[in-house]
């Protein structure tokens, strides 16, 4: 595995990049969990690409039964319940992706992942970027966004998380922060320049202490 | 036109068959022989003898899962198995056979028993879940197959595919298991004992013509009441508000009509009694009340789990690639007891997959043409990816 990210030049939140960093993130013919794994699509290259043994938590029943139809294994579960029944570090990697600003409580599963995995890898939209903090600023209204496109009135994204929040996050709960990696516009790296500011996505990977 | 499956194939004529075999040990010790079995298969069983799925029917099932019987009558589950569909039979050899202890061709209460001549009635000896999946095990070696590529069933079916899995770990490839739980609830007790006690209401008076062999007449309605009572439990409120609501049998009436028939009993006015009554009355033409007294209970005293209450370590020789399933709207056999089955695979980390079904049918929902599409695309999905 190449230890920076892969440089692309499309943005975190069409499906395809997003799937890439994290497929390169994971070791080669392990036990992967998805938390929020819509149809598979993930799971499903791992399993291709990685050799992967992996497991999928989705809640909407139409993707539930698209995953059984690709051959993914799949549990219909609400992650707001946690993860019980999880066998402690059962699998070596758990991905959330694109899923952190939707839960009810993160904190209660994150330390969850910390739990039944290694390695958790979560990837969200940075609501601290420079030009959704200018729109609140300017309009005194919540922004929207191509990672946030729902107004507030309508939208499943119940947190705006920034950057710095999940650092904070991350220490508040005495986990460690192994990987970062943050998409910009068209360049995803380990090491932007402020990337509170300039990132539109983080994508890091965090482990127990 | 079947409006609910992909294919509105039908696998067309089949008849049942039978096997024969000198006997089974039954868990409770008791020799229990000979041994006929009644089943029917559809589809073709491949060179390699690895495509073969069975299929295990509920508590008032039988062998005829598909295709058309003499009678033109089509199999319990035909919107789910034949040429295309869900259970595709161009893909797979499909098993279906008549439980241990039913009344539609496998030995059972109406069977004769050697010893005395007369059929078996109640002095049948007692039997587990466990033993008809046995039964069925030797149903499946005498076919030749080692290997089944699929077990699948709802209800009592679920209960046997979760014991293939547990009882037969080298023979089964994956197992569905539909509307199941792993131990019978005290609620699940509770009314299949007052469906028997409806039966042991009946008149038990001396033997006449109308039930020849029989010690006992068989002449009360017994059976039909447990039907209706069962029937309740299979369906949701939101079903029957939905199939009768409020309304009555003769629309033509206004207000209260309270005839009473015959022996001064009233026939029921709501449509939703009339229903009830119709399925308590065809029940009582095609089932055996000491077939629904062994069989249920049977189900009462299947309880993997044992004293403990941990299906954990019974899960630990499974083999198989599980799918368990429920349906919301079932109270009888809740989510939340599919849920169990799955935490305890999950704690020995076999391969499963759960899925919750937003149905509104209640525990028959695997039944109900109009659960099909979604049922099939699953079921479909899940036997190609095993």
């Amino acid at each position: 595995m190449s230890n920076g990210a892969p440089q692309t030049r499309t943005p975190f939140h069409q499906f395809e990049v997003g799937f890439n960093i994290i497929i390169d993130l994971i070791t080669p013919g392990t036990r992967v969990l998805d938390l929020g794994c819509g149809s598979g699509t993930l799971l499903q290259r791992l399993r291709d690409e990685k050799d992967v043994e992996g497991c999928g938590v989705e809640l909407d029943q139409a993707k539930v039964i698209r995953c059984i139809e690709r051959g993914v294994r799949v549990m219909a579960l609400d992650l707001d319940q946690g993860l019980e029944g999880f066998p402690d570090l059962s699998y070596e990697y758990v991905v959330l992706s694109r899923t952190l600003q939707q839960l009810v409580n993160p904190e209660r599963l994150v330390k969850e992942m910390l739990r039944v995995a290694s390695k958790s890898i979560i990837a969200f939209p940075n609501f601290g970027h420079w030009r959704i903090l200018l729109d609140y600023v300017v309009t005194g209204r919540t922004p929207t966004s191509d990672a946030y496109p729902d107004p507030w009135y309508n939208s499943p994204d119940i947190h705006r998380i920034t950057i710095s929040d999940f650092r904070d996050f991350v220490k508040k709960i005495g986990a460690k922060i192994e990987r970062e990696i943050f998409i910009t516009e068209d360049i995803s790296g380990p090491s932007i320049f402020w990337p509170n500011r300039r990132a539109e996505w983080g994508c890091f990977q965090i482990s127990g202490s | 036109m079947k409006e609910y499956a992909d294919s509105d194939g039908s696998y067309g004529h089949v008849s049942t068959q039978f096997a024969d075999f000198e006997g089974i040990v039954l868990e409770s010790g008791v020799f229990l022989g000979p041994l006929r079995v009644a089943y029917e298969t559809y589809g073709t069983l491949s060179p390699g003898k690895d495509n073969a799925v069975l299929i295990l029917h509920a508590l008032s099932g039988d062998a005829h899962a598909a295709g058309l019987d003499a009678d033109g009558r089509a199999g319990w589950w035909d919107a789910m198995i034949g040429p295309g569909k869900g259970i595709d039979t161009d893909k797979y050899f499909v098993i279906s056979s008549n439980c241990l202890g039913g009344c539609k061709g496998t030995t059972g209460p109406p069977s004769i028993c050697e010893a005395t001549g007369k059929p078996y009635g109640r002095s049948f000896p007692l039997i587990t879940i466990g033993d008809m999946v046995n039964v069925q095990a030797m149903l499946v070696k005498e076919l030749g197959i080692e290997k089944l590529h699929n077990v699948i069933g709802g209800s009592m079916g679920g209960m046997q595919a979760l014991e293939w899995a547990v009882r037969h770990p080298d023979m089964v490839r994956s197992a569905v298991v539909i509307a199941a739980t792993g131990r019978l609830s005290p609620q699940g007790i509770a009314f299949n004992w007052v469906g028997r006690n409806a039966i042991y209401c009946d008149p038990a008076s001396a033997c006449n013509d109308s039930s020849p062999g029989y010690d006992y007449q068989r002449v009360g309605k017994g059976l039909a009441v447990a039907r209706m009572i069962g029937h309740i439990t299979y369906l949701s409120e939101e079903t029957m508000e939905a199939k009768f609501g409020r309304k009555l049998r003769l629309k033509d009436m206004n207000g209260y009509s309270y005839s009473l028939g015959e022996n001064g009993k009233e026939d029921g006015e709501f449509e939703v009694e009339s229903y009830l009554q119709h399925q308590g009355s065809s029940f009582m033409r095609r089932f055996d009340e000491d077939s629904y007294i062994m069989i249920t209970k049977a189900i009462d005293y299947f309880d993997l789990a044992g004293p403990d209450g941990d299906l954990t370590p019974v899960f630990r020789n499974i083999e198989a690639k599980m799918l368990v399933l429920s349906f919301s709207s079932d109270w009888l056999y809740p989510t939340s007891m599919s849920l169990a089955i799955v935490r305890a695979l999950q704690a020995e980390k076999k391969h499963v997959s759960f899925v919750e079904l937003d149905l509104p049918y209640g525990h028959d929902s695997f039944l109900v043409n109009a659960g099909i599409p979604m049922l099939t695309r699953i079921i479909r999905g899940f036997l190609e990816g095993v």
